[in-house]
């Protein structure tokens, strides 16, 4: 019997249908209205110095769900979102995992304000295939109230799934440059950070790939310069299968024309590229790299500690237990207590705010969790700024733990 | 002097033979000679593939041949196909050998499959599969997103070439995907590959081995077996900043400059022009490249093959009529050579979907490499 027809899987799907047809929940009330001593906590945990929430009496506009978690309290009946995931988690998916969470705000919301929340469940799919089992996606469409005023909305998909064993096979390693005599000054110029093309000695014909002789006038004196780095996008792919050693699927590879003539492939990344974009090199992992060629925003590196951990977790009012329990986490599968979502999407506005500038207005935040950030990471940001959003990247050693873009006003 | 295809043979092609490579070789070879109505005795020369794994010797061994006097291998993967033809008509015709067998067997899908991953301690293959173009899909995506932009054609045409090739297959009782026509929602829903190119854009992975036997036309008439068809011209080509499958560094990326050296070859040694074409078997790897075929060899003018394809046009019935067979598409992916097999059929009047009348018909091999073609004739 297939996952697709098992009792389960109906089952999951009627509740499903019937919770999508009940429609939003009645508003209910968060548990104390907005006020500064949780802000305070809240930045505190964060480590985020923007003055303008004090100075403003406003709070972090990624504060929004703490507003209405439920904490400690038992679950609300009428919650959809806990409906279906007790459901699940009845059917043996015991795992779970926030995957996206989509915030817009439509103001900042001050302090004494009492702010209410209405949810309707928007999707169950399932069974999926994922790196973490089989497991079902939830989907949730989330709106903030003040009064009858909507000030905040929200999708938000968490995954339940079955945990499986995961393989011991070590993950592949990545596919090696070649390095020949004609090629060494190349990959010696991404060592150094610098992206350099053979010219002729003689006839100053430009070229790559590289090759021991002139194909313009013939001879065999190889030199090179270095290259700006900048380019544009005379072609590009999206790979999705099969499997790459040392690569997760999908990631982008470009063909640039650089600005020196010549033409060269490397990985991309930004958004959906188009052909003519410009770019510029970067380096990583002894490869260049493309990125739009954009401002981009001074990286940021958080050494994450299980006291950081845990104090966010709290200051967001989640108390799941995987966010403060060595031991609970590790049984159920991690390595060590790990970030919970509502601390990542407060993370990505500081990172935004502190390089922006308190003046900027945080319209919305967007994030997908990759790979988890667990205690003793180091987490890295990066961003790339097109016009009012701001792309942002946070990885670990593991690998990308989230990928977002805020929208900003100036 | 003039060389003739004198038989062909062929395995069933599947997705797990269940047997050696060489015996699929020794199989395929028999049923060629059998067609020809020669032994084994006969067999004076063997070309191959530098890809296929079966040797030469081993090949003449299991088969009873006794001495060679004709051994030799193509390059650059598929694009060995129509090339191993031609260096049988060019050793036959210099009196090198009498009778030349080409063949290709290969558990391509059981096996080593090419569509994987893999790193090539070549040069070339270090600037591209560490940036992670590390499938032949990958990198032909490349060449399609660019030959998308500059033609104005549509993912959907590419759609078109795999729908004909599997209306085609539906009704080849020898082809995989016998009975299993698509329609172009089927190729839209199916699923990414390599972005443009979907699943349905990527040819088979196939078990199976052809065999073709060359001897001269002189030879052949002295055969059971009329002899029907002549090789009018064969070509190989490579094109300048070639590279394999990664031609990214030349002016036109979008472009098979390499299949227009063939082309030119192929119209002036045979005389032909793209409009006496009766049917053409064009290598069918991935779909774009089937439209930037069309153009090369002169059937449209650049950038206009997705009108050229456009209501059926490369269909049983249409403009031009594009693997009848159903290609490696529909069919089965044996490097080409069962496009030569079809290709045959076709002069002799004796394939499954027969195009009517009495043109010569046209074969290519692999794109995107140093590649080859073939023009087949009727003898007079």
């Amino acid at each position: 019997m297939t996952a697709e027809s098992t009792p389960a899987a109906a089952e999951l799907r009627a509740a499903a249908d019937e919770l999508r047809r009940a429609g939003e929940t009645a508003a209910k009330p968060g548990r104390d209205p907005v006020n500064l001593p949780m802000i305070r906590s809240w930045l505190e945990a964060m480590g985020d110095a923007n003055p303008a929430y004090e100075r403003d009496g406003t709070a972090p506009p990624a504060m929004i769900q703490v507003w209405t978690m439920r904490g400690l309290a038992p679950p609300s009946t009428g919650d959809p979102l806990q409906a279906m995931s007790d459901l699940c988690e009845r059917s043996g998916l015991v795992g779970v995992v926030a995957t996206d969470s989509a915030q817009t705000y439509h103001r900042y919301l001050r302090a004494g304000e009492e702010v209410t929340v209405r949810s309707r469940l928007e999707s169950v799919d399932g069974p999926k295939r994922t790196a973490l089992g089989e497991g079902w996606f939830i989907t949730t469409a989330t709106r903030w109230l003040v009064g009858d005023e909507p000030v905040a909305e929200m999708t938000f998909r968490i995954l339940r799934y079955r945990p499986e064993p995961r393989p011991e096979t070590p993950p592949a390693a990545p596919i090696q440059p070649v390095i020949t005599a004609d090629n060494s000054f190349f990959w010696a110029g991404v060592e150094a950070g610098e992206l350099r093309i053979q010219r002729c000695g003689e006839c100053g014909a430009r070229r790559h790939p590289p090759g021991p002789a002139c194909p313009a006038c013939g001879s065999l004196k190889p030199e090179h310069i270095v290259a700006t780095g900048a380019g544009t996008i005379h072609s590009w792919t999206v790979h999705h299968h099969p499997p790459v050693p040392g690569r997760r699927a999908p990631y982008t590879v470009a063909l640039v024309d650089l600005e020196e003539g010549p033409r060269m492939v490397a990985e991309y990344r930004g958004p959906r590229p188009a052909i003519g974009d410009p770019v510029r090199v970067a380096f990583d992992s002894g490869l260049p790299v493309w990125r739009p060629d954009v401002p981009t925003l001074d990286p940021w590196e958080l050494h994450v500690t299980p006291t950081m951990i845990i104090s966010t977790a709290l200051a967001t009012r989640d108390f799941q237990n995987v966010h403060h329990d060595r031991d609970a986490a590790v049984r159920l599968g991690g390595r060590d207590i790990f970030v919970n979502i509502l601390t990542t999407t407060g993370l990505v506005q500081r990172f935004v705010t502190d390089r922006l500038g308190p003046a900027v207005t945080i319209k919305s935040i967007k994030i997908r969790l990759g790979t988890p950030c667990h205690a003793y990471d180091t987490l890295t940001f990066t961003g790339q700024v097109f016009g009012d959003r701001v792309d942002v990247v946070g990885r670990t050693a593991a690998g990308v733990h989230v990928t977002g873009a805020v929208e900003v006003r100036r | 002097m003039t060389a003739a295809i004198a038989g062909i043979g062929a395995t069933e092609f599947s997705k797990d033979s269940g047997r050696s490579e060489l015996r699929l070789a020794v199989e395929a070879i028999r049923a060629a000679l059998d067609d020809a109505g020669l032994r084994p005795a006969d067999v004076s020369g063997l070309v191959t593939f530098t890809m296929d794994n079966n040797s030469e010797i081993a090949v003449a061994r299991e088969l009873g041949i006794g001495e060679l006097t004709f051994l030799t291998r193509i390059g650059y993967g598929g694009g060995a196909a129509c090339a191993v033809v031609q260096q049988a008509v060019l050793a036959v015709g210099a009196g090198l050998a009498d009778v030349v067998v080409c063949y290709r067997a290969l558990n391509e899908r059981s096996g080593r499959r090419f569509g994987q991953a893999f790193a090539s301690p070549d040069p070339d293959s270090g600037w591209h599969a560490p940036m992670g173009l590390a499938t032949p899909a990958a990198q032909v995506a490349m060449v399609a997103q660019r030959y998308l932009h500059d033609s104005g054609a549509s993912a959907d045409d590419f759609g078109r070439v795999t729908v004909a090739a599997r209306r085609h297959a539906a009704t080849n009782p020898y082809a995989w995907f016998h009975g299993r026509p698509i329609t172009l929602d089927d190729h839209r829903a199916s699923r990414w590959i390599a972005e443009p190119l979907r699943l349905l854009d990527c040819c088979q992975e196939s078990d199976g081995a052809v065999a073709v036997v060359v001897t001269s036309l002189e030879r052949a008439r002295d055969l059971p077996r009329p002899p029907a068809v002549v090789v009018a011209a064969s070509a190989q080509g490579s094109g300048p900043g070639q590279y394999v499958m990664t031609s990214y560094y030349r002016p036109e990326v979008g472009a098979l400059p390499e299949m227009g050296v063939v082309a030119r070859q192929l119209w002036d040694r045979s005389g032909f022009r793209p409009h006496d074409v009766r049917t053409a078997v064009l290598y069918d790897h991935f779909t774009p490249y089937v439209l930037m075929q069309l153009e090369e060899l002169g059937f449209c003018a650049r950038g206009e093959a997705r009108h050229l394809i456009a209501d059926g046009g490369v269909e049983l019935g249409g403009r031009l009529p594009v693997n009848p067979h159903g290609g490696q598409l529909g069919e089965a992916y044996i490097h080409g050579m069962n496009g030569i097999a079809e290709a045959v059929r076709q002069i002799r009047g004796t394939a499954v979907n027969q195009v009517p009348g009495d043109g010569p018909v046209l074969v290519t091999a692999g794109t995107g490499v140093p590649t080859s073609g073939l023009v087949l004739a009727p003898s007079l």
